[in-house]
């Protein structure tokens, strides 16, 4: 199951990532900016 | 082609990197364990995969010191850091390790029971990071606040709904990690559970007569300064709590209730031979009303909040300026331990544990936690 889990916290950061790169208002990039940092400390099991 | 946001992003990206970085730094910091100094008691330290194999080498895995008399006699298990966020539970095991020498019998000690749990902190609590302390010769020992649960890294996610496994019983799905749930483990169970069933196996393979789980509870809580026993250790116990009371150390002694399942003082007493107590001090700096949650309250235990509350009769124990520091808190906890281990020798005539070395309440309280602490060698400094 952790793996399951840890397979959509990957898939939630990559469509993070893609939005901020496709978002073209600066304060949306911030806002996915700051969802994408726990996404990726989850990912690499830091946090 | 290059366009505006692709610059921002860029920007945005790389600046959320570098505090990416900067908090990972900070949270890997806090799965280096400290050095304890094992004691002049300390013969033998094993892990608890010695006793379940299936746990080496993983996130459960935990240091077991065995300290052991000249004298035959009984064995007695110590379990230190069951909740991380109980300071006190982890500074007595700590204590023991470094301090006590038993002349008979048997004292194994965990310091750290919920090892995954030291590796992290919990979030919105705004505990500090860790604690210090100034030892005789001058140096300084700091020691991590940890989580009352086992980290999320390393077993996640929590159920909606924890089902505790033997007896059906429900609770909410975040004490899944909470290993004062989990007894009496079971092999093929979480992280949690299988550290709590390496624990009920140490206690059969090595036959431990008195096991003694040592926590913390805030003043707001019916069971504090208490010790509960399962009901096998009940005489025990009452003998244990009149000692307390003759060096003027008031204590309560609670019955383990039937129907609260999962928790040493129930499961390790059913499902083993083993006398089960649990301890409980007032510790201020984990209630629902403290104030600014600092080290200064952590080791002081003193809080505007509290005192207060103790004047609108909220509380279970007196709360005055004076606070309740972390050596009354220790003191506390190791005076229950002698006088419990002193009381299994009357309850198990050839099966006691003599421990000397203990550090006494009083010059705990006027010496300080750090007086008792050995400075560590300059080749395990960090």
């Amino acid at each position: 199951m952790t793996y399951v889990y840890l397979a959509i916290c990957a898939a939630v950061l990559l469509l993070t990532v893609w939005n901020l790169w496709t978002e073209k208002d600066w304060r949306k990039q911030c806002a996915a900016a700051m969802v994408a940092i726990p996404l990726l400390l989850r990912v690499l099991l830091i946090k | 082609m290059i366009q505006r946001h692709h610059v921002s992003a860029l920007v945005v990206s790389a600046v959320a990197v570098a505090m990416a970085a900067a908090a990972s730094v900070s949270f890997l910091g806090h799965s280096a364990m400290e050095t304890i100094v094992p004691g002049p008691g300390v013969k033998d330290v094993r892990m608890l995969s010695d006793w379940f194999p299936a746990l080496a080498g993983g996130a459960g895995d935990t240091e077991v010191y065995v300290l052991s008399g000249d004298e035959p006699g009984g064995s007695m298990l110590v379990l230190g850091g069951t909740h991380p966020n109980e300071p006190a539970s982890f500074l007595s095991a700590l204590l023991l390790i470094e301090n006590a020498k038993p002349d008979r019998g048997t004292l194994y000690v965990i310091p750290r029971t919920n090892a995954s749990g030291f590796t992290h902190n919990d979030p919105q609590e705004g505990a500090p990071t860790s604690f210090s302390f100034t030892l005789a010769d001058g140096s300084a020992r700091s020691f991590r606040y940890g989580s009352r649960a086992t980290n999320p890294i390393h077993q996640w996610p929590d159920p909606d709904v924890y089902i505790h496994a033997s007896s059906g019983q429900a609770l909410s799905g975040n004490e899944t990690r909470n290993i004062n749930r989990a007894y009496p483990g079971r092999t093929d169970g979480t992280l949690t559970e299988r550290v709590a069933y390496g624990i009920a196996q140490l206690i059969r393979a090595e036959s431990i007569d008195l096991t003694v789980d040592l926590h913390e509870a805030s003043p707001e809580y019916p069971v504090v300064n208490a010790v509960v026993a399962h009901e096998r250790a009940m005489p025990l116990a009452s003998n244990a709590v009149l000692g307390l009371e003759m060096q003027d150390l008031s204590i309560t002694l609670e019955p383990s209730p039937r129907n609260l399942r999962g928790l040493t003082h129930r499961e390790l007493g059913d499902s083993t031979d083993t006398l089960a107590v649990l301890l409980e001090t007032c510790n201020p700096s984990q209630g629902r009303l403290r104030g600014r949650t600092d080290e200064a309250l952590v080791l002081s235990g003193k809080d505007a909040s509290y005192m207060k509350a103790f004047e609108l009769g909220r509380l279970y124990v007196p709360f005055d300026g004076d606070g309740i520091s972390i050596e009354t808190r220790v003191g506390r906890h190791l005076a229950t331990i002698g006088e419990l281990a002193f009381a299994l020798g009357m309850e198990k005539p050839g099966r006691d544990v003599e421990i000397g070395g203990i550090p006494p309440y009083e010059d705990l309280i006027a010496r300080g936690v750090g007086a008792f602490l050995s400075p560590v060698p300059a080749a395990d400094r960090e």
